[in-house]
């Protein structure tokens, strides 16, 4: 067996619906391997990042990534919802977001507030409302139509408290630099979806 | 429900040292109900006793000298080691009388999700490194400084919001406990106003040793001299001075010997009443019976200020309220133990004393010395013939196969025992096919080609039984190099809550027609295990050794039980 033959990979091969319409701003990172499917608009602001195998699906409503966030491989931002009322559009997430491994955003009118961190295997339900700088940890679920005030960390099977650290410029820094190093390690290809 | 795993359980013979004991021959009638006596030789599984005897094989001890099972409860524990599970740093014994058991180093939990906390820069890190080389010497100088905090990655605490911040990130434990004294002296939240308090003055002036341990010392010492000042010159006044090198006591012996010239002339002094703590200086505490400030607090921070009995619980000093008074948690140690036989004294378990290494000097596991039993339904779930579903059917009879596996290097003789019926209130009833049979030595130095052929040989047989054959009563169902499987019929009972039929009742019973309590559906059979075996003699020091090679005649009983499956509630 010659070392240039790619391993097969066993699992059926993800059925990928019609490309979607996307608008990339500036400096856009995107994994040449991301999936972008669905009917509506898939905006992603300038100087994000897409991991590759990231689902982004705007079947059920238009997606909207602000500006430097990272969205991580093998999540689904646009999920279906249980129901199946769509709202005015689908997923909104403002700038500085981070959507860890697995995560999966239900669509409908989701909206995820500024520098919002949300954690790995994290499922968001459909219409939640989270404000700004809040840390969902790990396999939190926050159910459709939940509002989440500012600064808020669900940690530990839904207990909530309110984050008093206010390292919300440290934190952007951060991920600013994060990005940066992101940018050479990913192979970015956004003409492949552009057209 | 429907996964129902059979089980086999142990019971240790520690249930049998209470007193009122019986001896473990006594247990081999295990049917008789005649008297209330004998009752009690009866092992009942669903006792609530019997929760605290019974064990999976895998967690039971043996002692090679007394030749029982020894369970985690009966054995006796010595400490090896003491360390911090956090920074598996070793703890010696006199620090931890003098420390106590938590790690006096950098290892605290956060004290709202008891996750790890650790150190970190409040400064911003400095700036973006440069791409370019940096040298090592550039390195250190661009360290991060100034005041430190600890910060739990998980739910984003951070010990600024108690206000704790530390000048250097090593030795946390010395620069907390002095920054805890420091602040619960200045700490006035709910004493502030001072409205209604009768040392106003006083405290502000002295400060108020606020932790339990400063309070304690106080008291300590103001009572100590309280007991030197009462009688100054008697040399008992303080428990430290208690000798003979002593003034009073010389005096005291003294006029014991030169009779009563002294000690009658002089008139008994009436004790002198003994002063109480009355200052928080000398320790008093007094009670906060204004409770203004702490519902001003509670209206200020709502529930969420508030900490939680969990949290509470798990903090070192008791009286916290607000999750302001949670302070991080340093790592409680742990330790590692030797487990002793309850009876001689042996080692059954040591592990090494090092803290990194998880290897065991000594070990003795009940799985190498007693036969392993395994449960499974003699035509399995699905097959043609069999059962559709896991749950048993009432009063059909079904055969289960119980595998009994030899770890030892002997032949045991293996005799079983059961009651015909299961105790409790749904009695099932049992058969035991084969209370009697013989299992092979185990043996590490075995042919694997025989092996092989025995389980080539095998499928054709087991095929032949399964379709034709009937189970014969008295004869072993199958039987390997070290294993014998036996068949149990189990006939399970209807779960019906009905009144018993008064012919079958004794005088002056009384039916149980409460509902169906907790996994009283399950099939649970006692049975007495009984083995025999012939080991070499122990080789006991002297003479005896060389004529004394003949074998030695080897026993253990044991009941044990075995959880067969649920009843269907039809």
């Amino acid at each position: 067996m010659s070392s240039s033959n790619k391993r097969q990979s066993v699992l059926p091969k993800v059925p990928s619906g019609p490309k979607a319409p996307v608008n990339f701003g500036s400096h856009v990172t995107i994994a040449d391997s991301a999936i972008l499917t669905g009917s509506h608009t898939i905006n992603i602001s300038s100087e994000s990042v897409i991991h590759p195998r990231a689902r982004l699906e705007s079947t059920y409503g238009r997606i909207t990534i602000g500006r430097r966030c990272i969205v991580h491989e093998r999540t689904h931002v646009g999920a279906p919802s249980s129901d199946d009322k769509r709202g005015d559009f689908g997923v909104l997430t403002e700038d500085y977001v981070v959507v860890e491994v697995g995560s999966i955003i239900e669509s409908g009118n989701t909206t995820i507030g500024e520098g919002c961190h949300i954690g790995p295997r994290v499922t968001i339900g459909k219409g939640a409302k989270l404000g700004k700088h809040c840390t969902i940890t790990a396999k939190s679920i926050i159910q459709p139509g939940e509002v989440v005030p500012d600064y808020t960390v669900v940690y530990s099977n839904g207990l909530r408290r309110t984050d008093k650290r206010g390292l919300e410029i440290l934190k952007a820094k951060a991920q600013a630099r994060q990005i940066e190093i992101l940018r050479r390690l990913i192979s970015s290809n956004p003409a492949k979806f552009k057209d | 429900m429907a996964s129902f795993t059979p089980y086999a359980y142990i019971q240790c013979p520690c249930v049998d040292s209470v007193p009122g004991s019986r001896s473990p021959d006594g247990a081999s009638t295990p049917t008789s109900h005649s008297s209330p006596e004998d009752d009690e030789r009866d092992f009942d599984p669903r006792s609530p006793r019997s929760n605290y005897s019974l064990y999976p094989i895998e967690y039971m001890l043996y002692c090679e000298d007394c030749h029982t099972v020894r369970c985690e409860r009966c054995v006796t524990e010595e400490v090896v080691t003491l360390y911090c599970p956090s920074c598996l740093f070793e703890v010696g014994n006199s620090s931890v009388k003098t420390e106590g058991n938590r790690c006096t180093r950098s290892c605290f939990q956060c004290p709202i999700c008891i996750g790890p906390l650790s150190v970190q820069s409040l400064e911003s890190t400095p700036a973006a490194p440069e791409p370019s080389l940096l040298s090592a010497d550039h390195a250190t100088a661009t360290g991060p400084a100034g005041p430190w905090i600890l910060c739990c990655s998980y739910c984003n605490w951070n010990s600024s919001e108690i206000g704790v911040k530390f000048d250097k990130p090593q030795g946390i434990f010395a620069q907390l406990s002095k920054l805890r004294s420091g602040y619960d002296n200045h700490h006035s939240r709910y004493t502030s106003s001072g409205d209604g308090d009768t040392y106003p003055t006083k405290r502000d002036a002295d400060g108020e040793p606020g932790s339990t341990k400063a309070r304690f010392a106080s008291l300590k010492s103001f009572y100590q001299t309280q007991m030197s000042n009462e009688n100054p010159n008697s040399g008992l006044g303080s428990t430290m001075d208690y000798g003979y090198g002593s003034p009073g006591a010389l005096s005291r012996i003294m006029s014991l010997y030169s009779g009563n010239t002294l000690s009658s002339a002089k008139p008994k002094s009436k004790p002198t009443i003994m002063r109480e703590a009355d200052t928080t200086k000398e320790g008093l505490f007094p009670a906060k019976l204004d409770d203004t400030s702490v519902m001003s607090g509670l209206r200020s921070a709502g529930y969420d200020g508030t900490a939680t009995r969990a949290q509470v619980n798990v903090q070192v000093e008791e009286g916290a309220r607000f999750a302001t008074d949670l302070w991080p948690i340093p790592y409680v140690l742990r330790t590692k133990r030797t487990k002793r036989c309850p009876s001689c004294r042996h080692i059954l378990s040591k592990p090494e004393a090092k803290v990194s290494n998880t290897r065991w000097r000594m070990r003795l596991i009940a799985g190498n010395y007693i036969p392993s039993i395994t449960i499974k339904p003699l035509i399995p779930v699905g097959a043609p013939g069999g059962p559709t579903t896991h749950l048993l059917t009432p009063v059909k009879p079904v055969q289960y196969l119980l595998t009994f596996k030899n770890p030892i290097f002997e032949t045991i003789k293996v005799t079983l025992a059961t009651p015909a019926v299961t105790p409790g209130r749904f009695a099932s009833k049992v058969t035991l096919l084969c209370p009697q049979f013989q299992i092979g030595a185990n043996s590490d130095d075995y042919n694997l080609d025989e092996v092989l052929k025995d389980r080539d040989k095998d499928p054709q047989r087991k095929r032949s039984d399964t379709t034709g054959q009937q189970v014969e009563a008295g004869k072993e169902w199958d039987s390997g190099r070290n294993w014998v499987s036996v068949v149990v019929e189990v006939v399970p009972s209807s779960i019906q809550i009905e009144p018993k039929p008064t012919i079958l009742k004794k005088l002056g019973e009384v039916d149980d027609l409460g509902p169906l309590r907790e996994d009283e559906d399950i099939v649970e059979i006692p049975i007495f295990v009984h083995l025999e075996w012939e080991a070499s003699a122990d080789q006991v020091t002297g003479k005896d050794r060389e004529d004394k090679e003949t074998k030695e005649k080897k026993e253990l009983a044991y009941w044990c039980a075995l959880g067969i499956g649920r009843i269907s509630p039809e």
